[in-house]
C-alpha cells in the first residue's frame, strides 16, 4: 500500500479445524490475504464464523495455518509454532475480548504486567517495577491497583490492564480481538481513546477484530469485510462505508443500528443466517442469501474486483456495476415507528 | 438489616470468620478439631504419655484399665494409652510424607497430562490406569514384602500408589482450564511452557486436590495400619495401631479386650477425621458444590 | 391509565460475606415508570443498573437473595407485588409474558417445540390439544418459521440462534398477552439475524397493539424500535421520556455521557470525558449516585436530587437540570 515495506503480509491465509463429528473439518479461513504497514490501524469486520478471530490468532502465532504464509516483521513466520515463536511476542501482542478471563486470577495486576517485562527484557526487580508503573500511568491505571488481584477490578480497569501488558514490550503490532464488546458503553469510549493515543505515541500497527461496525469504522484506516472466511470487501474505512458495493456490505450496513432515532436507514433485510462451514458453499460464499445472485456465482469463486469507488470487492457483479441491491428489498424501519411515536 | 449489619462488623474479625466457617461447614469444623486434637496428642506425646512408647513391665502384663493404666496394658506389659498417644506419631508421620509424595509426583503428571494433550496425554493417561487398576492392598503388599519393611518404604509405596488420582484430577482441572482465555494470553505473552505449567495452571488448578489430600491422608492412615495388621507393614514392637491391633488381635477371645479395642478407636476416630476434613474443605473450596447440596 | 404502573419499586440482594456478616445491595432505588398499551418503552443502562432486576422485581421471578423492600407495580390496576404467588404463576405466561436473552437455553431440550407450544397454553387456559396444536402451528408461520407443520416436530438443539429466539417469541404470544416483556432479545445474535428479529417483534407487537419492554443495553435498539425511553443508573431512572427528545436534547449528565460514548458522536465530536468506576452497591454515595463521575457535580448533589420535567413526558433526577429549568 504505502511506500515503506509491510509490518505484516498474509497470503493465501487457510485454516481449518477438526469439526464435531469424525471427518468433518469447519473451514474457519478460506484464502485471506492482506497487509499491514507500521502505524496502521486494519478492521476485520464480520459475523460469527466469519473467521475473523481466527485470523487475529494466525497472524499473532496462538495457531498455525493450515496452508498459507504469513509475513511477520520481515520474517516467515508460516510454520512457526506457537511455543517457537516466543522470540517474536515482544513484537506481537494480543488483547482478548473478555478481560475477565484473560487474565490470571492468582496475579497480582503488578505482576500481571511485569509478567511481559520479566519474559523478555533483561531488567531486575527494582527496574521492573519502575517500568510498571510507567506502563500503569500509560495506560491511566493508578498505581495503588498494581497490588489488588483481577477480581477487585471493574471490566475497564482489567481491559487497561490487558492492555498494559500487550504495550508493555513496545511491540510493533497489537491484535485486538473484541476488546470493547463486553464492556459497556461509557466505559468503550475510554479504552478506544486509549488506543487512539497509545498508537499515535508508540506508532503501533493494530488489527482490530469487532462485529460492531460504527466501533470499527471508528478506529480503522482499512477494513477488510469478512464472510465465511474469505474477504468479500476491502478498502478504507470511510470508503466501504460510505459506497458499500458487495451485497453483503450492503445488507450488514443496513442491518446495523445507529444510536440515532434520526438517522434512516434503507434496510436490505436478509433471510436465513449464516451457514455452517462446515460445507462450504461452492462459489461465492454469500450467492445462498444474496438477493442479486446469479447462477453464475454458485460455481467459481468470484476474484477481486475494484469497482470505480477504488477499493476491492469479491463480486461478479462489480464489472458491469449492477451491484446495488434493488428497491424492492428495501424498507424503513424507522417509519412504522415514527408513526406509532407521533 | 442495616443495624445487623453494623453490629456484626463490629464483631471481633477472627471470631467472626471462624463463625462463618462453622456456618458454612459444620463437617469442616468437627473434621478439623479432631484431626488438629490428634496433631496435638502426636506432637506432644512426650509430655503426655506416662510411659514411654516401648517401655515394657514385663511383670504388669495385660492388665485391665485402671487408674495406672488407662487403657490396660498388653502382652509385653507395655501401657496401652501411652503406645496409642505414640500411635498419633506414626500415623502422622506416614500420612504426611505420603501426601506430599503424592502431590509432587501426581501433580506434576497431571499439568503436564492435561496442558499438552493427545497421545502424550493418551499414554501419561494409560500409565496411571495400570497403577490405579492392581488392588491397591495386593500392590502395596507385594512392594512392601519385596522391598523390606521399614517406615520409609510403607511411605513410599503409599505414596507412589495414590498419585494417580491427584494426577487425575488435576489433569481434569487443566482440560478445563486449557482453553481458557488466560492460558492463551499467557502463551501469547510468551511463556515457556513450563512456566505456563507452573506459575499460570498450577495455583488455579489444584484446588481439587487440596480438598482430597485429607481424604487421601485417611486412606494413607488406613493402609499402613492395614499393612502392618497382616504383618508386612511396621512391625511390632513400633507403636503402630495397625500392628497393635493386631498384636491385640489375639487376646480377644481371652477376654484381654483393651489390646486391640483402643489403638483401633484412635484408628477409626483419625480415619473419620481426615474424612470429615476433607469433605469440608471440598463444601468450603466450592461453593457451587454446597448451595446444589442444600 | 397506563397498563403497568411501577411506583418507588426498592430492591435488595441480602447476602452474607465470608466473614459471616450481613451484606446489602441496593440494586433498585425507588424506580417508578409506566408502559401503556401499545407503547414500547425501553430500559437502558450499564451493568449492574438495574435493567432486568426491574422487570424481575416486576414479575416476581427474582434470585432468592434479592427482596423487594417497598414500592408498588400494579397492572390493568392490580398491585403484582401484592398478588399471592399462585395469582401470579397465572398472569405470567399468559397476560404478561417473558423474552430473555439466552433462546437455547430457555427452551426445554427435551420437548418438541410444538409441544412446548401447546403446553404454555393448556397451562393457562382449557383448550383442546388440536386446538392448541392449530395455534402453535399457525403462531410458528406468524413468526416466520418456514415450514411451520414440520418445524413443530423439530428439536431445539435443532434450531440455530435466530430460529430458537422465534420459538420464544411464538411462546411469548400464544397466549396473546397484553404485556410483552424483552430482556435483551438479540443480544448474542448477528446483525443481519438481530435486524430480522426485531423486525418481527416490533410488526406483532404493532399489530397487537400490546404493550412493550424491552431491556438494552444498546442504544441502536431503543433509538429505532421504542417509543420511550428510561435510562437507568445504580437502581434509579435518571432520565425517562420520548426517544427522540431523549437522544436529541439529554438532559441528565449521565444520559449526555452515553449518547457522547457512541462511536458517532466521538467520531462527530471527539472524545469526551465519561466513563468512570461502575457504581459499587453496597455503599451509594449519598444523594445523587452519579456524583462522584459527573463531570457537573455541584455542593447540592450530595442531597436527594429532585425529579425534575424538562419537557412534555421528559423527566429528569438532577439537581444541575433543576436549577437550569426551575422545579415543577
Amino acid at each position: 500500500m504505502s511506500s515503506s515495506a509491510p509490518l505484516v503480509t498474509v497470503e493465501g491465509l487457510v485454516k481449518h479445524f477438526p469439526g464435531p463429528r469424525a471427518g468433518q473439518v469447519i473451514h474457519a479461513v478460506n484464502g485471506v490475504s492482506f497487509a499491514m504497514t507500521a502505524g496502521e490501524t486494519v478492521g476485520l469486520v464480520g459475523e460469527s464464523g466469519s473467521g475473523k478471530s481466527t485470523i487475529g490468532r494466525a497472524v499473532v502465532k496462538l495457531i498455525t495455518p493450515t496452508s498459507g504464509k504469513i509475513v511477520f516483521d520481515g520474517q516467515d513466520v508460516s510454520k512457526t509454532s506457537p511455543q517457537a515463536a516466543r522470540p517474536l511476542r515482544d513484537r506481537m501482542q494480543i488483547v482478548f475480548q473478555d478481560p475477565y478471563g484473560a487474565l490470571n486470577p492468582r496475579m497480582t495486576v503488578g505482576n500481571l504486567i511485569g509478567e511481559l517485562l520479566k519474559l523478555h527484557t533483561e531488567l531486575d526487580r527494582e527496574a521492573r517495577a519502575v517500568r510498571v508503573r510507567e506502563i500503569a500511568d500509560q495506560v491511566r491505571l493508578s498505581a495503588e491497583l498494581l497490588t489488588r488481584f483481577p477480581h477487585e477490578l471493574s471490566g475497564g480497569q482489567l481491559q487497561r490492564v490487558c492492555i498494559a501488558r500487550a504495550i508493555a514490550t513496545r511491540p510493533k503490532l497489537i491484535v485486538l480481538d473484541e476488546p470493547t464488546s463486553s464492556l459497556d458503553l461509557s466505559v468503550r469510549a475510554g479504552i478506544l481513546e486509549l488506543l487512539r493515543d497509545l498508537q499515535r505515541d508508540t506508532g503501533v500497527a493494530m488489527l482490530f477484530i469487532s462485529h460492531d461496525l460504527d466501533t470499527v469504522r471508528l478506529v480503522s484506516h482499512r477494513i477488510l469485510v469478512l464472510y465465511l472466511g474469505m474477504v468479500v470487501e476491502e478498502g478504507p474505512s470511510a470508503k466501504v462505508f460510505e459506497h458499500p458495493v458487495h451485497p453483503y456490505t450492503q445488507s450488514l450496513l443496513s442491518a446495523h443500528l445507529p444510536p440515532d432515532p434520526d438517522e434512516r436507514l434503507a434496510r436490505h433485510v436478509l433471510s436465513g443466517e449464516v451457514p455452517s462451514a462446515v460445507r462450504l458453499p461452492s462459489g461465492c460464499p454469500f450467492a445462498p442469501r444474496c438477493p442479486i445472485a446469479m447462477p453464475v456465482c454458485s460455481q467459481a469463486r468470484p476474484a477481486m474486483e475494484m469497482p470505480a469507488t477504488g477499493h476491492q470487492v469479491a463480486c461478479v457483479r462489480v464489472k458491469d456495476g449492477s451491484y446495488r441491491l434493488p428497491d424492492s428489498a428495501r424498507r424503513n424501519v424507522g417509519d412504522s415507528v415514527s408513526h406509532a411515536r407521533g | 438489616m442495616t443495624a445487623v449489619a453494623t453490629t456484626e462488623a463490629t464483631r471481633p474479625r477472627i471470631g467472626s470468620r471462624l463463625l462463618g466457617v462453622i456456618r458454612r461447614s459444620p463437617t469442616f469444623a468437627v473434621g478439623f478439631t479432631i484431626v488438629g486434637s490428634f496433631a496435638v496428642l502426636a506432637i506432644l506425646a512426650p509430655l503426655i504419655a506416662p510411659f514411654g512408647a516401648i517401655e515394657a513391665y514385663p511383670f504388669e502384663v495385660l492388665r485391665s484399665p485402671d487408674g495406672k493404666y488407662l487403657f490396660g496394658s498388653d502382652g509385653n506389659g507395655m501401657d496401652v494409652f501411652s503406645r496409642v498417644i505414640y500411635g498419633a506419631q506414626y500415623a502422622f508421620g506416614i500420612a504426611v510424607p505420603a501426601a506430599i509424595l503424592m502431590l509432587l509426583i501426581g501433580v506434576p503428571f497431571g499439568l503436564y497430562a492435561g496442558y499438552v494433550g493427545g497421545l502424550t496425554d493418551e499414554i501419561l493417561l494409560r500409565i496411571m490406569d495400570v497403577v490405579r487398576s492392581f488392588p491397591s492392598i495386593v500392590l502395596a503388599l507385594a512392594v512392601v514384602a519385596a522391598t523390606g519393611q521399614s517406615v520409609v518404604n510403607v511411605v513410599l509405596v503409599i505414596g507412589l500408589l495414590d498419585s494417580p488420582i491427584f494426577a487425575r484430577i488435576v489433569r481434569s482441572e487443566v482440560l478445563a482450564l486449557r482453553s481458557s482465555p488466560f492460558v492463551e494470553a499467557a502463551v501469547a505473552a510468551g511463556n515457556p511452557t513450563w512456566r505456563i505449567l507452573f506459575v499460570h495452571l498450577l495455583p488455579n488448578a489444584i484446588r481439587g486436590a487440596t480438598a482430597l489430600i485429607a481424604v487421601r491422608m485417611a486412606w494413607a492412615v488406613r493402609i499402613s495400619a492395614t499393612l502392618a495388621f497382616i504383618g508386612v507393614g511396621i512391625q511390632p514392637p513400633t507403636p503402630e495401631w495397625g500392628a497393635m491391633i493386631r498384636q491385640g488381635a489375639e487376646y480377644i477371645i481371652s477376654g484381654e479386650w483393651w489390646v486391640a479395642t483402643f489403638p483401633g478407636l484412635a484408628l477409626v476416630g483419625v480415619v473419620l477425621g481426615f474424612n470429615l476434613l476433607g469433605d469440608g474443605l471440598q463444601d468450603l473450596l466450592d461453593p457451587k458444590r454446597r448451595t446444589a447440596a442444600r | 391509565m397506563s397498563l403497568l404502573e411501577v411506583e418507588n419499586l426498592h430492591t435488595h440482594f441480602i447476602t452474607r460475606d465470608l466473614g459471616n456478616r450481613i451484606r446489602v445491595a441496593t440494586a433498585l432505588n425507588g424506580v417508578s415508570f409506566a408502559v401503556g398499551e401499545g407503547e414500547v418503552v425501553g430500559i437502558v443502562g450499564e451493568t449492574g443498573a438495574g435493567k432486568s432486576l426491574t422487570a424481575m422485581s416486576v414479575i416476581g421471578l427474582l434470585p432468592p437473595a434479592a427482596k423487594v423492600v417497598a414500592g408498588t407495580a400494579r397492572f390493568a390496576g392490580d398491585d403484582l407485588l401484592a398478588m399471592s404467588p399462585a395469582t401470579l404463576n397465572r398472569l405470567r405466561g399468559d397476560q404478561i409474558t417473558l423474552i430473555v436473552q439466552s433462546p437455547k437455553t430457555s427452551l426445554d431440550p427435551l420437548k418438541r417445540i410444538g409441544d412446548q407450544l401447546v403446553r404454555i397454553q393448556k397451562a393457562h387456559r382449557a383448550v383442546s390439544d388440536d386446538e392448541a396444536r392449530r395455534n402453535a402451528v399457525e403462531m410458528l408461520a406468524t413468526v416466520g418459521i418456514p415450514d411451520p407443520e414440520q418445524r413443530a416436530r423439530a428439536w431445539p438443539h435443532e434450531l440455530s440462534g435466530g430460529m430458537a429466539q422465534r420459538v420464544l417469541i411464538a411462546m411469548a404470544l400464544v397466549n396473546g398477552p397484553r404485556l410483552l416483556i424483552a430482556d435483551e432479545p438479540t443480544t448474542g445474535l448477528d446483525v443481519t439475524v438481530q435486524a430480522q428479529i426485531l423486525d418481527l417483534l416490533m410488526e406483532l407487537v404493532q399489530a397487537r397493539r400490546l404493550a412493550a419492554m424491552i431491556i438494552t443495553h444498546d442504544l441502536g435498539i431503543v433509538a429505532h424500535y421504542c417509543h420511550r425511553m428510561a435510562v437507568m443508573f445504580a437502581g434509579r431512572i435518571v432520565e425517562q421520556g420520548k426517544v427522540a427528545d431523549i437522544f436529541k436534547r439529554p438532559a441528565h449528565p449521565y444520559t449526555k455521557a452515553l449518547i457522547a460514548s457512541t462511536p458517532k458522536q466521538i467520531a462527530a465530536r471527539g472524545y469526551a470525558k465519561v466513563g468512570g468506576l461502575p457504581p459499587n452497591l453496597y455503599a451509594l454515595p449519598s444523594g445523587c449516585h452519579y456524583r462522584d463521575r459527573c463531570p457537573e457535580a455541584e455542593a447540592a448533589c450530595t442531597t436527594e436530587p429532585p425529579l425534575v420535567t424538562v419537557r412534555d413526558g421528559q423527566r429528569a433526577l438532577c439537581h444541575v437540570v433543576a436549577r437550569g429549568t426551575r422545579v415543577q
